[in-house]
């Protein structure tokens, strides 16, 4: 039972002062065991106080981040899942389901975290599933300002993966949840 | 050899309470090399009691350096004197031949337990599960109690020890949501589901399992803990074996369940030094069965051991009549009594606080004053006594003070309080026989 959080585009300072405060309240440290974060952070407290809740933190690089040194994509594994993670700026057409899928097949992970549309997505196709947080402030994004807070905490356990998606809806928190299974990895990847 | 009557122990001077040489050879190993019985450690499991040979008393020894306390004594004799051994085995199968009735008379097992229990042939545990009521008097019902029990123990783990996300899956299945995998095959947008009571990994609700779950870890961690340092010295408990990690895994789930039972007290430090000695009681079992299921005979068994003293556990009682501060003062006034002498100057004059050493003393039932093998002989004494545990184990703290007298008499605070929290070795059956006579006697 592993819980990771993903979160990201919170583009504090520059559009949004901080987390909703009833997001505050919910993200304690102790809970979660891995942090995955697209990126758009954007400045070095914000990074501290995430770490602040899970030692095991990971970002990446988004166009706005202050700090360079984070990469532009980032892969590990948690469980029996791969994990792939990207800002998604660099994935063009922003948000396009069928250049997110390609970029997951290079990666040849299971699910794919990216972010900048700042709308939560959670899509199957047959390379595996795409997961967009979203903004978790609710900060305006290049496309749109309507924009609803969101992030997402994923619940491991073998080889089912529970996606608890939180959204902040007229002030309200709402949590849904997407289940799914991997199937167990067959050799479909074919001696080459 | 000489047949002797059961001998007046009493007055033996076997009794006398001079300290027994620390280092004594694993008597159990020495036993079956023996059949030359001049080595006075001669077992007295060899004896026309149908009970397994001394390969029982034999797997008790790789495991831990016991000494048989039983034959400490008669070692103290010194000149390796024939056959105290006699009346132990006359006492094993007087033991063997009350546990063995139909119907057994509590009162005479108590009567015979109080004097000790001998080691062999797993008299031990089944005299304890009695004394503890987790048996019942009546033989006949022993294996249903025991399969009930033993039932009711696994329902406990299975409900107690699941994580969330178990939790929340049995809950779902119950609402059946599983023709959702289906759809998801070709490919689409996930479908985004309710949840199901409000449940989810960040809830702060009280009735949350989740939010349970974390605030659990807090004294899952502790438990852990103090498991982990229970016995260092035991293989049976500590190091890196299959078998030291299976009886560590065994300890935890018995704590954590109890625990989650027993939200008013829940776990405190300690407990894991008062569940240790049942446990290994119970593992080590020759009758196969028992020990498979050793670790829901021993839930049961603490539970009841514990329930005598629970009101020392919790913090908030200390000040209370039932509190562990009171029962501190019963001690005291008890050895007012008897020894008025001693009392005056430990409490006035070297001015040490009972507390210091007594606390321990009552709280972890002396199983940390002696080596393993002679707290489970005080454990007998406490366990079979009709006068309840706590009395006894007064008594016998009484007794402990009583025979270090000299040594109390003549020292201040410093070295009243080095000798009492670092209680010597001493000739434990006489401990016994002195806590005893307190009984009898209102004063000395």
């Amino acid at each position: 039972m592993v819980l990771v959080l993903a979160i990201g585009d919170l583009h504090i300072p520059h559009r949004a002062p901080d987390l909703p405060p009833k997001f505050k309240s919910m993200l304690v440290p102790g809970k979660i065991q891995h942090i995955i974060c697209t990126g758009n952070l954007c400045i070095k407290e914000v990074h501290d106080y995430l770490k602040s809740l899970c030692p095991s933190l990971h970002i990446t690089r988004g166009e706005y981040d202050e700090d360079a040194r984070y990469p532009e994509i980032k892969t590990l594994t948690i469980g029996q899942f791969k994990l792939g993670l990207c800002h998604g700026h660099q994935v063009v057409p922003w948000g396009d389901l069928d250049s997110l899928a390609m970029l997951q097949r290079q990666l040849d992970v299971d699910i794919l975290v990216s972010g900048h549309t700042h709308q939560f997505k959670a899509y199957k196709h047959e390379g595996g599933v795409v997961i967009n947080p979203g903004s978790a402030t609710g900060a305006y994004s290049s496309i749109t300002y309507d924009v609803n807070p969101s992030f997402v905490l994923m619940d491991i356990d073998g080889l089912r993966v529970v996606v608890y998606v939180y959204e902040l809806i007229d002030g309200e928190v709402k949590v849904d949840k997407i289940d799914f299974k991997k199937t167990a990895t067959p050799a479909t990847h074919s001696t080459h | 050899m000489v047949k002797k009557p059961v001998p007046d122990w009493l007055n033996s001077s076997l009794w006398s309470p001079s300290p027994p040489s620390a280092v004594r050879p694993i008597s159990s190993a020495t036993n079956d090399a023996a059949s030359s019985s001049e080595s006075a450690s001669a077992q007295p499991d060899h004896p026309p009691v149908p009970v397994p040979p001394p390969s029982a008393v034999r797997a008790e020894s790789p495991e831990v350096e016991i000494r048989d306390p039983l034959s400490d004594d008669s070692d103290n004799g010194g000149s390796g004197s024939p056959t105290p051994t006699a009346e132990d085995i006359s006492r094993q199968a007087l033991i063997l031949q009350e546990i063995s009735r139909k119907v057994i008379n509590m009162g005479e097992l108590r009567r015979l337990a109080s004097q000790g229990i001998p080691d062999g042939a797993g008299i031990r545990c089944t005299v304890w599960k009695l004394l503890l009521g987790y048996l019942p008097t009546d033989r006949g019902l022993w294996s249903s109690e025991l399969a009930k029990k033993r039932s009711q123990y696994k329902r406990f783990k299975e409900e107690l020890l699941m994580n969330p996300s178990q939790i929340t899956r049995k809950l779902e299945n119950s609402t059946s949501l599983e023709n959702e995998e289906s759809k998801c095959e070709t490919g689409g947008v996930l479908s985004r589901s309710e949840i199901t009571h409000g449940e989810h990994p960040l809830s702060l609700g009280k009735t949350s399992v989740w939010n349970q779950f974390f605030q659990d870890t807090e004294i899952i961690e502790q438990i852990d803990r103090d498991v982990k340092r229970t016995h260092p010295d035991m293989h049976f408990f500590s190091g890196d074996s299959e078998f030291a990690k299976t009886n560590q895994d065994a300890l935890r789930n018995i704590l954590i369940v109890f625990a989650k039972l027993n939200p008013g007290i829940r776990y405190v430090q300690g407990m894991n030094e008062i569940l240790a000695p049942l446990f290994y009681m119970f593992k080590n079992d020759p009758i196969e069965e028992n020990a498979a299921f050793a670790e829901a005979d021993t839930f049961f068994c603490f539970v009841e051991l514990l329930s005598g003293f629970r009101d020392h556990f919790c913090q908030q009682l200390d000040n209370s009549v039932v509190g562990i501060r009171s029962t501190i003062s019963k001690l005291s006034m008890l050895l007012k009594q008897h020894d008025e002498e001693l009392w005056r100057h430990l409490e006035v004059t070297t001015k040490v606080n009972p507390q210091f050493y007594a606390f321990r003393w009552i709280t972890l039932l002396l199983t940390q004053e002696f080596n393993f093998a002679d707290s489970l002989l005080i454990w007998d004494t406490l366990l079979s006594d009709p006068e309840g545990p706590q009395e006894t184990l007064l008594r016998v703290c009484c007794a402990m003070l009583i025979l270090t007298r000299r040594r109390l008499l003549a020292g201040d605070f410093t070295s009243n309080l080095k000798l009492l929290q670092h209680y010597p070795p001493t000739n434990i059956s006489h401990m016994l026989y002195v806590a005893n006579k307190l009984r009898s006697q209102p004063a000395r």
